[in-house]
Formats: C-alpha cells, structure tokens, sequence
C-alpha cells in the first residue's frame, strides 16, 4: 500500500465543523441584518435587529472552540503577534491567518451593532456598556454595519477557501466552490436563524416572513446547485463524502433534511402566502441542522 | 549563499534504514507511539500503524519518523518474480513550501541555507500546515502539541555540517552538499543509467513545488515510489477560489437586496 500524498490534520468535529457552522450562522444573520440597515429598508427593522441579537453571543462561542482545538491554547495570541513584542503579524497566503483577523474585526462589529440594539430597546444597563456605545455612536451606526457587514461575508466564506487551500483530495477535488458553498449556506442558516428567533416570540410579520422565504428559496437552490457542480468536479475525490457515516450525513443530512425539505416544505405551503409561525420554525431548524450536517460531513469526509 | 540540500538516489539505496536510525538519534527522536485501534479478525484493539507485513513498517512519516524508507515490493502472484525498490524519503524543503505558505504564527520558517524549519516554541498547534503539504509530511504530535517535521538537520548544516542520515548512508545514496553540485550529479548519473538501459529513470524534484531541495533519481515513475507526479502546492489555487467565493457573496448581497426591498413603495408612486 502506497502512503497517502497528504496527512489529515485530525481537526475534531465538534470544535472545527461547529465553528463553521457557528460561524456561518452568526455572519450569515449578520450580514443580512447590515444590509438591510445599510439599504435604508425601514420596514425591516425589526429583522435588522433580530440579526443582530443572534450574531453576537453566537460569536462569542466560536474563539473557545477554536482554541480548544489548538495543540498548545495557551499560545492562540501568537496568531496576532509574532516575533517579538507589538509586532502585529498576518500571513496573507494562509486563509488561517487572515480569517482569524477578519473574526477579530467581525466580532468588534457585531458587538457594536448588539449594543445599538440593546439601547434602542432600553435594555442596557451597564454604565460601562453605557459608554462604550456613547463612544461609538460618535460614528454613524453605518458605518459599522458596513465593516461588519463585510468581514461578515468574509467569515462566512473564508472557511470554504480554508478547506479548498489544502492537498487532501476531497478538499483539493472541490477547489474553488466549498467557500460559495458555505456563503449560500450561511444565508440560507442566517435568515433561517432570524425567522425561527423572530417567529418563537411571535414577532414575524406576514410581510417579513414573506421576504426572508423571498431571499431564502433561491439561496437553497443555489446550495442544490453549488453541491452538484462541487461532486461533479470532484469525481472519484467525492466518494468519502458520499459514503459511510459522512455519506448519511451529508445526503440524508444536508441534502434530504436540510435543503429538499424545507424547499418542499415551503412551496407546499399555500402558494402566495408565508408558512405560520409553527411551520417557519419546523422549516428553519431543518435548514439550520442541515447545514450542521453539511460542514460535519465536509470536514470529517475530507480527514478519513 | 547556496541552498543546502539533498540528492537522494534511489538507484543505489539498499534499504538498510541507517538513515531512520542515524536521524533519530541525531534529533533525539523516541520510537512511533502505538495507535491502537479495531481491525477486523482481532476481538481486542491492535497497533494498526505497522504494516507487520512487509520490510516497510512505518509505511509513511511522522512526528517522531522524520525519515522513511520506502519499500516497494513487487511480486507477481506466486511470487516467482519479484522486484524491489527502495527510496529514503523525508521532508523535500520545498522552495514553494505549502506548510510554509499556510502558517498562521510564522512558526515554520525558512533558513538562510534554504531548509524549511519548524520553531517549536513559536507553534501554536492549529495543524493547518499538515494538509496544506501536497507529500504528508509535516505531523502533529499529542506530547508537544505542535507539529514536527525533518529540519535538514538545522542544527548541523549551520555549523559545517552535513545531514545525519547523508553522514550514515553506506552507498552514497544520500548525497548532502549545494543545490547546484547536487543537481549535477543528479544529471550525470541519469546519463549514466539511461546508458545502461534503464529508461524509466527520472529525477524527481527540479520543477515540482517550486524546486526541491532535496530531490529524487528514480527507477520508475514517481507514483511508484508514492510521490505525487504533479504536486499542487494549494495556495497556487487561493486567488481562483477567493474569486468565486467573493462573486457568491455579491450574489447573495443583491439577493437580499432584492427579497428586502420595499414592497409598498412601487404601489404609493403614480
């Protein structure tokens, strides 16, 4: 037997997939939510503001896992600073490197733009907080939204270029399309994450239910779409992600659980209107576990 | 000043792994741990890291093996006629290193004399470098937490020294010196051998990953002896699959452009 032309890294699922589920989630949400503010659509305000509630404690979790799953943890802060004192590093030809400072910047957005939410709602009680908000509301509350809404996007995908930028055959096989992948999935999970928060407090609007399903179908078909030309590019490399447990996942997860049936799910609703809240919240937890499936699968199949 | 490097030629390697030994003692590396799993037959849990069926028992390198030598062994089915090749192989020090280019911490490094280093007090273990190499060279071990690879012997090569398994192989098989001599030795020696007619011998390691500096002369082609024929370093690939994720970000920005927009507005203009 001949060895393996590459090694797999051995990343654990429960910290690096759920990371980029997590991840994609959080800026998913987010990036919806900036645009929305930044286009100026009053009307949706209140998704703006769901987004942005989801976002940030999402967020939050996503450095622990990432941590946990480095060899030495104690030692994370050297993917900011290196050789010596203050000496800010970045390696602009590892996705690593530059998608953790794009994390850094998106989670400084986000906490911004969950503040603004906060105060808006009266919610905010820490004089601490207080200020930091009053400092910053010196800036025109856009111009956050539009950083994060950038490095949103950045995040949601840099984790797709990450696995494309390795030799192992089935990351290497689907080069250049696992980052649009994670992109569309990150919008489908992110409006999916607003609808189900939004309709478990019975905030969703007929009008807004509408919108997100307006933005979401065409988001999945184009998931269904990505996923076929990615298998098809990949050829005999697809096999470990179409075969065992990852093949369950990935096919009974993502495509089945996650994409087919909640695309059925919502034409099989009255044509014209949107799902009830019930049905809205059914739907966005199959979207939401099907893109946990999805990223498991993806990372586990490209490691065996 | 020159790259150091390494000629390995396969054409005159015995197999004899003086070069495993000699470069675990130099590096102070311990034995392969046991990975001890379920394999069908057994009903308790073996070593499942050791082929325990051929002269090749590592079967590939590791964190503790920084060398390897490769045996391939030929038979046909009752084994009447056999052929057997053997290659030390170890890190290449890539002039595109892929575990270079994928390091987030500035950990791996390349020396002034070419070879590409791992700083152990600088890895923070994110074992991103270990799929980033297209040859599966760089590891993770469990005890540091970090990754390990062949140094070239850094240690040696920057205090006049050659490499410890060049030092111990016993025909010259590994060659240590500049790139350049090396590379025309590598040239005489194919000559050589085509000469003698053995027309599949290739040298393995002038255009791949940027240059090797420690390339291969081969009997056979380079699959044979498990090495890629047409190594990709993955970050070649970044710009293209940077491009088609920032175009399905756009797509998706006017997406939600659209799906948001303002219904009511149209219906209120005349």
């Amino acid at each position: 037997m001949m060895a393996l032309e590459s090694q797999a890294p051995h990343w654990e699922w429960y910290y690096i997939a759920l990371y980029f589920f997590i991840g994609g989630v959080s800026a998913g949400a987010y990036f919806i939510g900036s645009l929305i503010e930044l286009l100026g659509y009053e009307k949706h305000r209140e998704v703006s503001k769901a987004a942005y509630r989801i976002a940030f404690p999402l967020i939050c979790i996503t450095p622990v896992l990432l941590i946990a799953d480095l060899g030495r943890p104690e030692r994370f802060w050297h993917l900011f600073f290196s050789n010596g004192p203050g000496s800010i590093y970045t390696n602009h030809t590892s996705p690593l490197s530059v998608g953790t400072w794009a994390l850094l910047v998106y989670s400084g957005m986000s906490f911004l733009s969950f503040l603004n939410v906060q105060v808006e709602d009266g919610r905010l009680a820490l004089p601490a907080l207080k200020k930091v908000h009053e400092m910053f509301s010196r800036l025109p509350h856009k111009v956050y939204a539009a950083i994060g809404s950038f490095f949103g996007f950045f995040v949601a995908g840099y984790t797709g270029v990450l696995l494309n930028t390795t030799a192992r055959p089935l990351w290497a096989g689907t080069d250049p399309w696992i980052g649009a992948l994670f992109i569309v999935s990150a919008a489908s999970t992110g409006a999916a994450a607003i609808a189900l928060v939004m309709a478990r407090r019975q905030a969703l609007a007929p009008d807004t239910a509408r919108s997100l399903q307006t933005f979401e179908q065409p988001v999945m078909i184009a998931e269904l779409a990505i996923i076929v030309v990615m298998l098809a590019v990949a050829g005999r490399y697809a096999v470990p992600l179409l075969t065992g447990l990852s093949g369950v996942l990935f096919l009974g997860g993502a495509v089945l659980l996650g994409l087919l049936v909640p695309l059925g799910r919502q034409f099989m609703a009255r044509a014209g209107t949107a799902e009830r809240d019930g049905g809205v919240i059914i739907t966005s937890a199959f979207i939401l576990a099907g893109s946990a499936f999805l990223r498991i699968a993806l990372v586990q199949a490209g490691q065996s | 000043m020159n790259a150091k490097g390494m000629f390995v030629d396969t054409s005159i390697c015995t197999g004899c792994k003086a070069c495993q030994v000699a470069c675990k003692e130099w590096n102070g590396l311990s034995g392969e741990p046991s990975h001890f799993a379920k394999k069908a037959g057994y009903p308790y849990r073996v070593a499942n890291n050791f082929s325990g069926r051929s002269y090749d028992n590592t079967q590939n390198l590791s964190a503790t093996d920084w060398r390897h030598v490769r045996f391939i062994e030929q038979f046909n089915a009752d084994r009447s006629e056999a052929r057997w090749l053997f290659a030390s192989d170890s890190c290449k020090h890539c002039n595109n290193a892929g575990c270079l280019n994928a390091c987030p911490v500035q950990a791996i490094v390349r020396t002034d004399l070419g070879n590409v280093f791992v700083k152990q007090e600088v890895c923070i273990g994110c074992k991103y470098c270990i799929p980033a190499c297209p040859y599966g060279v760089i590891s993770f071990d469990q005890r540091t937490g970090t990754v390990h690879k062949c140094t070239l012997c850094n240690d040696r090569i920057h205090n006049g020294l050659g490499t410890a398994c060049a030092k111990a192989c016993p025909t010259g098989s590994i060659a240590f010196g500049d790139v350049p001599d090396l590379k025309m030795r590598a040239d005489a020696r194919l000559v050589q051998l085509k000469k003698l007619g053995y027309e599949k011998a290739n040298i393995y390691g002038y255009d791949e990953a940027g240059g090797l500096n420690v390339f291969y002369l081969f009997l056979d082609k380079p699959e044979v002896y498990g090495q890629p024929e047409k190594p990709v370093v993955p970050q070649d690939r970044l710009h293209i699959s940077s491009g088609v994720t920032v175009a399905a970000a756009i797509a998706v920005a006017v997406g939600a452009a659209i799906a948001f927009r303002e219904r009511g507005e149209k219906k209120d203009k005349p």
